[in-house]
């Protein structure tokens, strides 16, 4: 018992690193990939011919391939192409892929909540003579909004759990963090992944639990499918 | 024609066909076996999370909680370096029968959960039709509820595999040589990453296309004759 005190202790400083590495790239791909998830989920659910299909290919492409494969391409096709801007560090890499991964799953969320608000809704703010951007903005998007907190903070409970993947480019995460200390107490290989195992557990249960509260609140709909 | 080559040479790809191919059969062979697997405990799972029986009950939804918080990528790490201190026995087993005990623990979790809410839509007055005529716990669930359930169960189990294939890529970190390991080669002799990459990520899109093929069939499968005639 001492001796896994000890290594915890010894541990405890790489864990806190790698912690607040996962946290900050888990919350800055949230962010950048729910922004960009939400531009192209507003583009599809208005139709617009090209646009829709086009938005299309882009998701089933992020949805057929595994985020490992993704973030290889990221990390080794994109800046073999020669552009200037795109000879970027393992960091953006990894940020860019996992922003661009997340954006596939908030664009299908945000336009089937979009769809889910009934049609009387449009058609009561066209009689009144609304254009339709100011439609979207002020009668269908505060109400779409409001379904798609459910799914979105599942999403958000499979980014964290995708920043494990990044320790395979060399992002000094959680992950990783206890890949170097496995290298320092190699036989306590099981008790470092398990404390690892629960540090995840600590961020993403209470997102889990949230969801669930969520989707009782909104009425048990659930929008789309995750995964 | 140039360009092509200077972009993709399809030549090299042609050179490491065999390698592909032997990558891909080691990924769908952990794909299948571990769907099996996962579907079979998963089932059990559900049974046992659904039971009144609080010894049964907990243990799966602690399980079941702590697969879904935690990233596969980390339960594959525990099985591949601790199942083996655990159990000695495993201790030369191939990273491919570890990699596939990981990833069936991880799906079956993901199994109960959809095959539970598959046994919970079908409606309780079936259940106790059962009870009424006199049927049996085993009977009750063999000629009543799976059925019924099994429907309900089948579209998003089809999701779940597209994810489960998806997921077998993570078995290459742990030196399985699967269809991601085959382009790693490619790109560790070459150095070539678009023949290496770009050549994987489309053979997942394959895959990923049958599945979804695969998926409108079944959803028009099971919504039978009348519901396709008026569709």
């Amino acid at each position: 018992m001492q001796h896994y005190l000890d290594v915890f202790i010894a541990i405890l400083p790489f864990l806190w690193t790698g912690f607040v590495q996962t946290f900050w790239v888990s919350l800055v791909a949230i962010a950048a990939g729910s922004v960009l998830g939400f531009l192209i989920g507003v583009v599809r659910s208005q139709r617009i011919p090209f646009f829709h299909r086009l938005f299309g290919l882009y998701i089933h492409i992020l949805r057929g391939t595994p985020f490992l494969v993704q973030l290889y391409v990221f990390y080794f096709v994109l800046p073999n192409t020669g552009i200037e801007a795109l000879q970027w560090s393992s960091e953006m890499a990894a940020f860019v892929s996992l922003s661009v991964y997340t954006s596939s799953y908030v664009a299908e969320i945000i336009m089937a909540a979009i769809d889910a608000v009934p049609k009387g809704q449009w058609e009561a703010a066209t009689a009144l003579g609304f254009k339709r951007l100011s439609i979207l903005a002020l009668v269908v998007l505060p109400q779409a909004l409001k379904l798609a907190v459910p799914p979105m903070s599942g999403v958000y409970v499979n980014i964290i759990k995708n920043t494990a993947i990044l320790s395979v480019i060399g992002i000094s995460e959680l992950t990783r963090q206890g890949e170097i200390s496995i290298m320092r107490f190699p036989r306590d290989v099981l008790f470092i992944y398990g404390v690892i195992a629960l540090v995840y557990f600590v961020y993403c249960y209470p997102v889990l639990r949230f969801t669930r509260w969520a989707e009782r609140k909104v009425g048990g709909t659930r929008v789309v499918n995750l995964d | 024609m140039n360009w092509v080559l200077d972009f993709y040479n399809y030549r090299i790809v042609e050179q490491y066909l065999d390698r592909f191919a032997e990558g891909l059969e080691n990924t769908l062979v952990a794909a299948a076996l571990s769907l099996i697997a996962a579907v079979v405990l998963g089932t059990l799972l559900a049974l046992c999370r659904m039971s009144s029986r609080a010894l049964l009950w907990r243990p799966v939804a602690g399980y079941v909680a702590f697969i879904l918080a935690t990233p596969l990528l980390v339960q594959i790490y525990l099985i591949y370096y601790g199942l083996p201190i655990l159990v000695p026995a495993t201790a030369r087993w191939s990273e491919l029968a570890l990699g596939i005990i990981a990833l069936s623990l991880h799906n079956a979790a993901y199994m109960s959960e959809i095959v539970r809410g598959g046994i919970a839509s079908v409606p309780r007055g079936q259940i106790e039709g059962g009870k009424a005529v006199g049927m049996s716990y085993p009977q009750r669930l063999r000629y009543i509820v799976l059925p019924q359930a099994f429907a309900n169960t089948l579209p998003p189990l089809l999701g779940q595999t597209a994810v489960l294939i998806k997921d077998t890529s993570l078995l290459s970190i742990i030196a399985v040589f699967d269809f991601l390991s085959a382009g790693l080669l490619l790109n560790s002799e070459r150095v070539r990453p678009n023949e290496s990459f770009l050549t994987i990520a489309a053979g997942y899109l394959a895959i990923y296309v049958v599945m979804l093929a695969l998926s409108s069939v079944v959803k028009r499968w099971l919504a039978g004759p009348a519901w396709n005639a008026g569709a």
